[in-house]
């Protein structure tokens, strides 16, 4: 399955409506991104009858632009606000992606979700699963929402 | 006596944001109350009168689906109306929340105008 509109409607959706902020899809990355310079990662995962993780990345001006408009407050570092949202996002994220997998999402459950930042660090969750990376350009940059996923039989 | 509102959520930012969205809905409830997850909120309701939850489902320690349980098996509290505001859509999960007392759901993402149409009517 092509897993690519779901993550650009979610995407776009959340950040229209409650970030007030236009975000542009551009081309699925044709190879995944695992190490990541000062930026900023949320993280949820996903387990049942699709197993694998939601991951939102961005590098800390546009993290701390997005932070901005999500809170209605400035922000100049990546602090637990930053990595709060980020959190926030990814389950955002990771309930629309679920409501696209599954009718009732009695069978996925998403997990608490978290958020990982730093000068570099690196993100390698399944690397045998199927992953789509779709970037998601902003005023202040581009930012990456991936989606690793596994059908459990 | 002014009204009372409870936001129970595990991300102060989904905290700050219902929040402003009740002020941005032109709901100015005198007191808005917060915890972190349903554990929070019971404890806090031992000594606090609210009118109205806004709760999440997903949450750590407790979550909504079971802070609903537990909140309905006390007299002094199960009469409060709950809104859940939550990611988790499905039907299933929702008609539980319902069964368990909840009064109506907001979806993650939502609109100040979703939330003055939910929540208006209950204040």
């Amino acid at each position: 399955m092509n897993w690519e509109p779901n993550i650009i409607a979610a995407t776009t959706e959340i950040f229209s409506t409650m970030l007030m902020m236009e975000v542009v899809p551009e081309p699925a990355l044709s190879e995944r991104v695992t190490k990541h310079n000062d930026s900023i990662s949320g993280i949820i995962g996903l387990a049942g009858s699709y197993k694998g993780m939601l991951a939102i990345h961005a590098p800390a001006p546009v993290a701390m632009t997005i932070t901005t408009n999500f809170l209605g407050m400035e922000v100049d570092s990546l602090n637990d606000d930053v990595k709060d949202a980020f959190g926030e996002l990814a389950n955002m994220l990771g309930g629309s992606v679920k409501s696209g997998l599954s009718e009732n999402s009695r069978d996925i459950q998403l997990s608490i979700p978290s958020a990982v930042c730093g000068e570099e660090y690196t993100l390698d969750y399944q690397p045998k699963n199927r992953t789509t990376s779709v970037p998601f350009k902003t005023g202040e940059g581009t930012f990456v929402v991936e989606l690793q996923l596994e059908k459990q039989e | 006596m002014g009204k009372k509102v409870l936001i129970i959520d595990d991300s102060s930012t989904m905290r700050k944001i219902v929040t402003r969205s009740l002020r941005q809905a032109g709901l100015d409830f005198d007191t808005i109350l917060e915890a972190g997850d349903g554990v929070e909120a019971l404890q806090l309701l031992q000594n606090e009168k609210v009118d109205l939850i806004l709760s999440d489902i997903n949450m750590p320690n407790m979550d909504g689906i079971e802070f609903l349980r537990q909140k309905a098996g006390i007299d002094a509290i199960k009469g409060i109306p709950v809104i859940m505001i939550t990611t988790e859509a499905g039907a299933d999960i929702l008609t539980e929340a319902k069964s368990l007392g909840a009064a109506g759901n907001i979806k993650k993402p939502f609109t100040p105008d979703q939330i003055s149409e939910i929540i208006g009517p209950l204040v």
